[in-house]
């Protein structure tokens, strides 16, 4: 990646993105940037419209946005103090969802979370609001295929502590474990596992993904009490997050390395796999495929002599796990 | 335990007589059909709890006898309790107790009372094993007519025997 600056030309990391307007850090400053036009040409297509004489431009699906949090780009600035982004470097990698879908039958498109990242941070609840497993199963199966690791992080523990939930809890917590998945259980009220985090976290480029509640703002608030995020707390009518956080923004952590929170999300779709390509993102179930009847072919749901069933069966997978995979692969 | 209940009430084939079964309330009188009402088969898909659907196994559950469901009333008389239908999987041997629905075949019903002790002591083994008292033919056929046709147990049995 060629990041040299000149005279006139600096290279920068999209910190912060809203409204087509773009926070760009250089040399520990921010540059509020906006696209220039030859990039957005760049990142659209024209084409002839059925109306003779006119050209229709439409931003072609890939890059709906084209600039994502944590992607290096190159900029200039100009008379009254901001910037014009100039070009995109290539990413290292990036995480994506799948769009939601405006009315049934509308197809979906890429939306990319964050880009060049070390590591995917799916945290959840240990209660209020519940923990969804399935969800989980889902960013982890994304990371996977963006080749990201992932590190589990349970939030709010204090409320479960003591009570009989705390068993079922670290049921999960132990399958997850022993996939290979690291998990890090922490609370923003008593600083449980906050310094473990930390060590963690230090000099990496993280993203905290999860559903809206779980406490993604409270634990960057925890990590560096500077930010004074503003976070609320559980609706107790509907058990849901409020939805607090509303645009993505990378903060930059005292012990190296920089953290991005997003806005929580309900759904999370996995964008651009195949549903037979899914199984290979399971860890535990990679292992035993081809070793079906059936080889490659096999779909691991009613064949006969499939090895992940059989797997399953064993005790080899977690039936919640396979579940999990059943459901993403009908999803897609 | 989060599961996945999707399609949990679809209308199927059954894997067993190649019949379509309608899971319609309407016609079946239950709200979760698991078994075929023209051969009582059913199929082993769930795994801790009714309806949750972890089970990897998937293979055909052979209807093998009739149970009544325990009372919580622990002074209800014996032989008190709804009729039950007991399925074991053909390739695991689990064992599972499942609701009769209205519509299921009650010749078929009364055919598996009749065979369910008929040399089949490891089957009684394990149901034994897991608390499940078999019905007998001797000893329970008037019970579980009478809970097939209700009163009108006895004028079936004179119809039949015409």
């Amino acid at each position: 990646m060629q990041t040299q600056n000149t005279d006139t030309h600096f290279t920068g990391i999209v910190y912060k993105k809203m409204l087509g307007h773009y926070d760009v850090q250089h040399n520990n400053k921010i540059t509020n940037c906006s696209l220039s036009a030859k990039l957005w040409k760049d990142f659209s297509t024209t084409e002839l419209s059925d109306n003779p004489g006119r050209r229709v431009t439409h931003v072609s699906e890939k890059h709906m946005d084209p600039i994502a949090i944590g992607d290096y780009v190159q900029f200039i600035k100009t008379d009254d103090g901001s910037g014009m982004i100039m070009d995109l470097f290539p990413r290292k990698n990036y995480i994506a969802r799948s769009s939601a879908k405006p009315m049934p039958g509308a197809h979906t498109f890429e939306q990319v979370i964050a880009a060049n990242i070390d590591q995917v941070i799916p945290v959840f609840a240990a209660a209020d609001p519940e923990p969804k497993w399935h969800m989980l199963d889902r960013y982890l199966v994304a990371a996977e295929s963006y080749g990201i690791p992932s590190r589990i992080v349970i939030t709010k523990f204090d409320l479960v502590q003591g009570t009989p939930a705390e068993g079922k809890l670290k049921t999960w917590i132990a399958l997850y474990q022993s996939i290979g998945y690291p998990v890090i259980v922490t609370s923003s009220k008593t600083s449980q596992g906050l310094d473990h985090l930390r060590q963690t976290l230090a000099d990496q480029h993280s993203v905290l993904v999860g559903k809206s509640g779980v406490g993604k703002t409270s634990l960057l608030n925890a990590l560096e009490p500077g930010f004074g995020l503003r976070v609320q707390t559980v609706n107790q009518s509907t058990g849901k997050g409020r939805h607090t956080t509303s645009h993505l923004e990378m903060f930059p952590l005292q012990g190296g390395g920089a953290l991005i929170d997003t806005p929580g999300v309900r759904e999370f779709g996995v964008y651009g796999l195949e549903s037979m390509d899914i199984a290979v993102f399971f860890p535990e179930i990679a292992p035993v495929l081809g070793q079906c009847k059936f080889g490659l072919s096999c779909q691991h749901d009613e064949e006969p002599g499939c090895a992940v069933r059989q797997g399953v069966m064993d005790g080899r997978i977690s039936p919640y796990r396979y579940q999990s995979y059943l459901r993403l692969k009908d999803d897609l | 335990m989060q599961t996945y209940h999707k399609n949990i009430n679809a209308d199927f084939i059954c894997k067993h007589c190649g019949c379509f079964v309608s899971s319609l309330t309407l016609v079946s009188g239950v709200v979760n059909r698991n078994h075929c009402p023209y051969c009582l088969h059913s199929r082993h898909v769930d795994l801790y709890d009714p309806g949750d659907r972890l089970g990897a196994c998937k293979a055909l559950m052979a209807p093998v006898g009739l149970t009544l469901k325990r009372s919580r009333d622990k002074y209800a008389p014996d032989n008190h309790g709804e009729l039950m239908l007991v399925h074991r999987c053909i390739t695991c041997g689990e064992l599972s107790i499942n609701r009769i629905a209205a519509d299921d075949d009650p010749e078929i019903l009364l055919a598996i009372l009749k065979n369910s002790t008929k040399d089949r002591s490891a089957i009684l083994n394990e149901c034994r094993i897991k608390g499940i008292r078999l019905l007998e033919e001797k000893s329970h056929r008037y019970l579980v007519q009478s809970q097939l046709f209700g009163r009108s147990a006895d004028l079936w049995v004179e119809a039949a025997m015409l």
